[in-house]
């Protein structure tokens, strides 16, 4: 039957063909202009906060590298989250220093306000922050996410920034960035064939090259070097480390001295402390570290991060022992072609030299107060923090992940000069963390004041300013319950 | 009826008074009488912010500790005492100079600039100033030391990273930061001694240290006392000064008062034991003011 312009067949509406070819036209032409949009409205979860406008607050460390990376990948996660779950969220930022940031978190915690949504805590932070309920315990939460459920690289990883109490298997953090100690040397100065040859004559040993060569490097060998490059009159020095008296710097740096050669700093089952970190062998490490500032400029008994950053971009030292997470305030453009970055020495001599240098990095920890709304963003936040797109844009953008999928990827020790130390320094055995006990703060506070004044020449002793250190520690696990003993009676005449 | 009766409340001058001391008694009770009152209560309990532990009746234990010189504390009052000691007075000399060059140099071109300059260290932030005087003193980049070794051919100086030197160069900063302070109140000073007087006194020839014993001293010496006063109390609190330079370092030996009870309370989160010594610096305060209005009105009463 043909159909008229116009006519109708009985009841039913009639059109004509031209017509219905044009809309069959428009309605395929709309189809496939639209078909992104239906794409993504099938992509869409069904989520509960969909359609709705969410602000968060994380709280971070101030001029921490990898802290803002954390910050400046959120807006991605806001894409991310308006694409796959249909709501609005917008981060806003709060910061303070590594020896502040504790303080403030804990001051707004105290009140039980959700003020920041998600922190970035030190790994040491654990103790405090989940003891008293003011951060979430993650185990039901990764339970229920698969995409929390990660290989990490090693067991390191979990221990570092995730478990509290040590060994419990309860797990209070996920890690935001991972770091380790490596040394950053200068490539231009180990290649200098003038360099090379003064160096074999003068110690008959041969200026190490390549990363597998300080892979093998002692102490006491990269002594030698570190004094090779000692030349005040050409306003260059060794090497330079961290002895600030400021947060946990000086502890950092010299506890890998202990733990290399032995040394302990506490029981962590007992409490005990007195009697294990007054040892001997802490001792020597004391003394030892302290004879590492000969190769050091005048002033490095108040380095830290940014006063090493200084020195080692001014090019006025030969080696730097750093964080690997300031790998870009390290790496400048101008000195790109002429820095190494390679494991940090070992300790001993033979096969019984060995390498355990401390951990740094810090954890993403949620506030326990957080509403359901907030609660449910954080957790979409962590997933997305985790996916292999996201850490694998977090690494390019010089942030250390933890991850094995990401860490074993061909190509991640090329992204960053860092990325191969970093990396080798954590493996099981090569670094260890301390203390996630909530009287970290406390125990730091006397620790920091003990070390730096040793280094400073004001106790004249190691073992002085170690006994001092350990008897108010040991009070100070006494008087939280966590050590069965009291401080010895020798304590009472123990002063720095 | 209340047209009629509020002119006369309004006219009860003790009902005026009382009122319009609500708002101040009211903010003084909230902020200060409370909290003071809190503090008290708080350092007879053991009470650490991050326990999530309520505060536990702890008697007199936290007096104890710090009697039996828990944490060092008696070395960090006497380093403090002598902090303040000779800072104010270094400040005091120098600013009582300096105030007399200034007032009796009116005349001098660019003498307003050359106020301001002065003034300028005190208006800063002591964290500011600090960090300044940090990157200042650094052996290694900092602007004196290249003009000790360049300028001068000395040695390298560690002013903060030396137990010998660190505690007088951080005195130092305090004097160069707070010397103004003492230049201003001697201005002051001097600007309430009428002209008198001073006049009469040119005109009988008397010496200078006659006029300033008989006349200058006689009217300034409240407004330079009351200056000698914020000091001390302001020196006695040192705390952001130091921390941006050595923290209380090297070992113990910047370690004032302020900076262990800064340590103790929002480091450490004691704050039972804070608020104890909190109560003891607030004791050995209101001593030393008393001390100063003591002096003060001594002559008074002698009258």
């Amino acid at each position: 039957m043909t159909v008229g312009s116009g006519s109708r067949a009985g009841n039913g509406l009639v059109l004509p063909r031209r017509t219905l070819l044009k809309s069959g036209a428009a309605l395929g032409l709309s189809g496939l202009v639209s078909a992104p949009f239906i794409n993504r409205l099938m992509a869409q979860e069904s989520h509960p906060l969909a359609g709705q406008k969410i602000e968060m607050n994380i709280l971070g460390i101030a001029g921490w590298l990898p802290s803002s990376l954390g910050v400046q990948m959120s807006p991605l996660f806001a894409e991310f989250a308006k694409e796959k779950y249909g709501y609005d969220v917008s981060f806003g930022f709060a910061e303070a220093p590594f020896s502040d940031l504790f303080q403030k978190a804990a001051t707004s915690l105290a009140t039980r306000s959700q003020e920041y949504n998600i922190i970035i805590s030190d790994s040491q932070w654990l103790g405090a922050l989940a003891r008293p309920g003011w951060i979430l315990q993650l185990d039901d939460i990764i339970a229920k996410n698969p995409n929390l459920q990660l290989e990490w690289y090693s067991q390191t990883v979990v221990d570092t920034y995730m478990t509290y109490p040590d060994n419990s298997g309860n797990r209070w953090g996920l890690p935001q960035e991972g770091d380790t100690i490596a040394l950053f040397v200068r490539k231009d100065l180990l290649e200098n064939e003038e360099e090379k040859s003064a160096f074999q004559a003068k110690y008959n040993i041969p200026l190490p090259q390549t990363f597998e060569d300080f892979e093998k490097l002692t102490m006491e060998d990269f002594e030698k070097v570190a004094e090779f490059f000692t030349r005040p009159d050409q306003q260059l020095w060794g090497t330079a480390s961290q002895y600030s008296r400021v947060y946990d710097f000086c502890t950092c740096f010299l506890y890998p001295y202990m733990w290399s050669q032995g040394g302990e700093i506490w029981n962590p089952e007992t409490g005990q402390v007195e009697g294990i970190l007054n040892s001997d062998i802490n001792a020597t490490a004391m003394d030892q570290y302290k004879g590492l500032l000969k190769y050091q400029p005048q002033g490095a008994l108040n380095y830290g991060i940014a006063e090493i950053i200084d020195v080692f971009t001014q090019g006025k030292v030969f080696s730097a022992f750093q964080w690997a997470a300031v790998g870009l305030g390290m790496i400048t453009d101008a000195n790109r072609d002429q820095v190494m970055v390679v494991p940090p020495p070992m300790h001993g001599k033979g096969a019984d030299a060995k390498r355990v240098y401390s951990m740094g990095g810090q954890p993403w920890v949620l506030n326990a107060f957080n509403d359901e709304t907030k609660m449910r963003v954080a957790i979409d936040f962590l997933n997305w923090w985790y996916l292999p797109e996201t850490t694998l844009e977090f690494a390019k953008r010089g942030g250390n992940p933890t991850d094995k999928a990401t860490l074993s990827n061909p190509d991640f020790d090329n992204i960053n000069p860092w990325n191969r130390a970093y990396k080798y320094m954590l493996e099981p055995g090569r670094s260890r963390d301390f203390w996630h006990h909530p009287r970290y703060s406390e125990m730091l506070a006397v620790q920091q004041e003990g070390f730096t004044s040793f280094m400073t020449g004001t106790t004249a002793s190691a073992r002085q300013a170690l006994d001092y250190i350990a008897c108010q520690q040991q009070q100070i696990l006494y008087d939280d319950g966590s050590a069965a003993e009291r401080p010895s009676d020798a304590c009472s005449a123990v002063s720095l | 009826m209340s047209s009629r009766l509020m002119p006369g409340v309004l006219d009860n001058r003790r009902f005026l008074v009382f009122a319009l001391l609500v708002p101040v008694l009211a903010f003084f009770v909230v902020f200060n009488t409370i909290p003071t009152l809190w503090l008290l209560g708080l350092s007879f309990h053991k009470f650490s912010l991050i326990s999530g532990m309520p505060p536990e009746f702890f008697g007199l234990r936290n007096f104890e500790d710090i009697y039996y010189n828990k944490n060092g504390i008696w070395g960090d009052l006497g380093r403090t005492f002598l902090f303040v000691g000779v800072g104010v007075t270094v400040q005091t000399v120098l600013g009582v100079l300096l105030g007399f060059l200034f007032w009796g140099s009116k005349d001098m071109p660019g003498r307003r600039i050359a106020l301001t300059l002065l003034f300028t260290p005190m208006v800063l932030t002591p964290v500011a100033t600090g960090t300044f005087f940090r990157f200042i003193y650094d052996p290694t980049f900092g602007v004196l030391n290249a003009l000790l070794t360049g300028g001068l051919g000395m040695g390298v100086v560690d002013f903060l990273g030396n137990p010998k030197i660190a505690y007088w160069a951080v005195l130092a900063v305090d004097c160069w930061m707070w010397t103004p302070f003492m230049t201003l109140m001697t201005l002051a000073a001097l600007g309430s001694v009428p002209k008198a007087e001073l006049e009469a006194a040119e005109i009988d020839r008397l010496s200078w240290p006659k006029r300033i014993s008989l006349v200058i001293w006689h009217h300034g010496k409240f407004i330079l006392m009351l200056g000698i006063l914020l000091r001390t109390i302001d020196a006695f609190k040192t705390l952001d000064l130091i921390i941006p330079m050595t923290k209380g370092g090297p070992g113990q030996t910047t370690r004032l008062v302020a900076v262990e009870l800064n340590k103790q309370s929002f480091e450490s989160f004691n704050m039972g034991w804070s608020s104890a010594y909190s109560v003891l610096l607030l004791l050995i305060s209101i001593a030393m003011t008393s001390i100063f209005i003591y002096i003060l009105n001594r002559r008074r009463r002698a009258r």
